[in-house]
């Protein structure tokens, strides 16, 4: 069973009631990221862009921090959206391209706070954990694959 | 000591107008989280690479930390890095 199927109309998501109820937790936990310095899923989400220059890499965050925001916010309404939509919701290249950058902000996020410095600390995670990263990366996959054949 | 004039002597290593002409790279970096595919795709999406580059540029960057994923302008380099950075990958700009 795959979550995705391109049709004429454009990718049509079938999500069980379950699995709308469990994306949904994205969201509150992205909402909920916290400022840099502070929270892992922050550093993650704002790493430096010029790495030997912090007064460039301040202004480069000043100049397009806030659109890279905005973007995201965007982004999650489209995710909001379809988890909330009843069977088989049908989106378009844009909003399915927001549903996967969401599903992998996610696990950026998730991947921080959980302490996963190297691919290896992927097998050290707890039992839940690794449910939750496994099963999140398995919808990214198949979002990813289903996009991938209309490039 | 002497007060003659001098002829300037430029030295190619810190004169600051070659440095104008250098392109600005832009450089994605490993990640653990990030998957294979997903990169690849970001890549083709990006920057048109066909699937050949944009694996090639994966596995470089899986394998030895870090690829230039393009090169040019500084403005169009940070755009480009806006662009990877909105889609979760970690990119740096450098020259």
């Amino acid at each position: 069973m795959t979550h995705f199927h391109t049709t004429a109309q454009g990718i049509r998501v079938e999500l069980s009631p379950e699995e709308r109820l469990f994306l949904g937790d994205v969201l509150p936990l992205l909402a909920g990221i916290g400022v840099r310095g502070s929270d892992p899923a922050a550093d993650r989400l704002t790493v430096p862009v010029y790495l030997d220059d912090p007064e460039a890499n301040e202004e480069w965050w000043r100049l397009m921090g806030q659109d890279l925001e905005a973007g995201r916010q965007s982004d999650r309404a489209v995710f909001q959206k379809m988890v909330s939509s009843g069977e088989g919701p049908v989106l378009d290249d844009e909003e399915a391209d927001a549903v996967l950058r969401v599903l992998n902000q996610a696990r950026l996020a998730l991947g921080a706070r959980l302490g996963i410095d190297v691919e290896a600390d992927h097998d050290e995670l707890s039992e839940d954990s690794r449910q939750v990263m496994d099963y999140l990366g398995w919808i990214q996959e198949e979002l990813t694959v289903e996009l991938m054949r209309a490039l | 000591m002497t007060t003659q004039p001098t002829t300037p002597v430029i030295d190619p290593d810190t004169d600051e107008t070659l440095d104008i002409d250098r392109p600005w790279q832009v450089v994605v970096w490993n990640d653990p989280v990030n998957t294979m595919s997903y990169v690849v795709y970001v890549f083709r999406k990006l920057f048109g690479y066909d699937e050949l580059k944009a694996t090639d540029l994966m596995l470089q960057v899986h394998h030895e930390g870090r690829a230039i994923v393009s090169d040019g302008p500084r403005e169009q380099a940070e755009i480009d890095c806006f662009r990877l950075h909105n889609h979760g990958l970690w990119a740096t700009v450098e020259q």
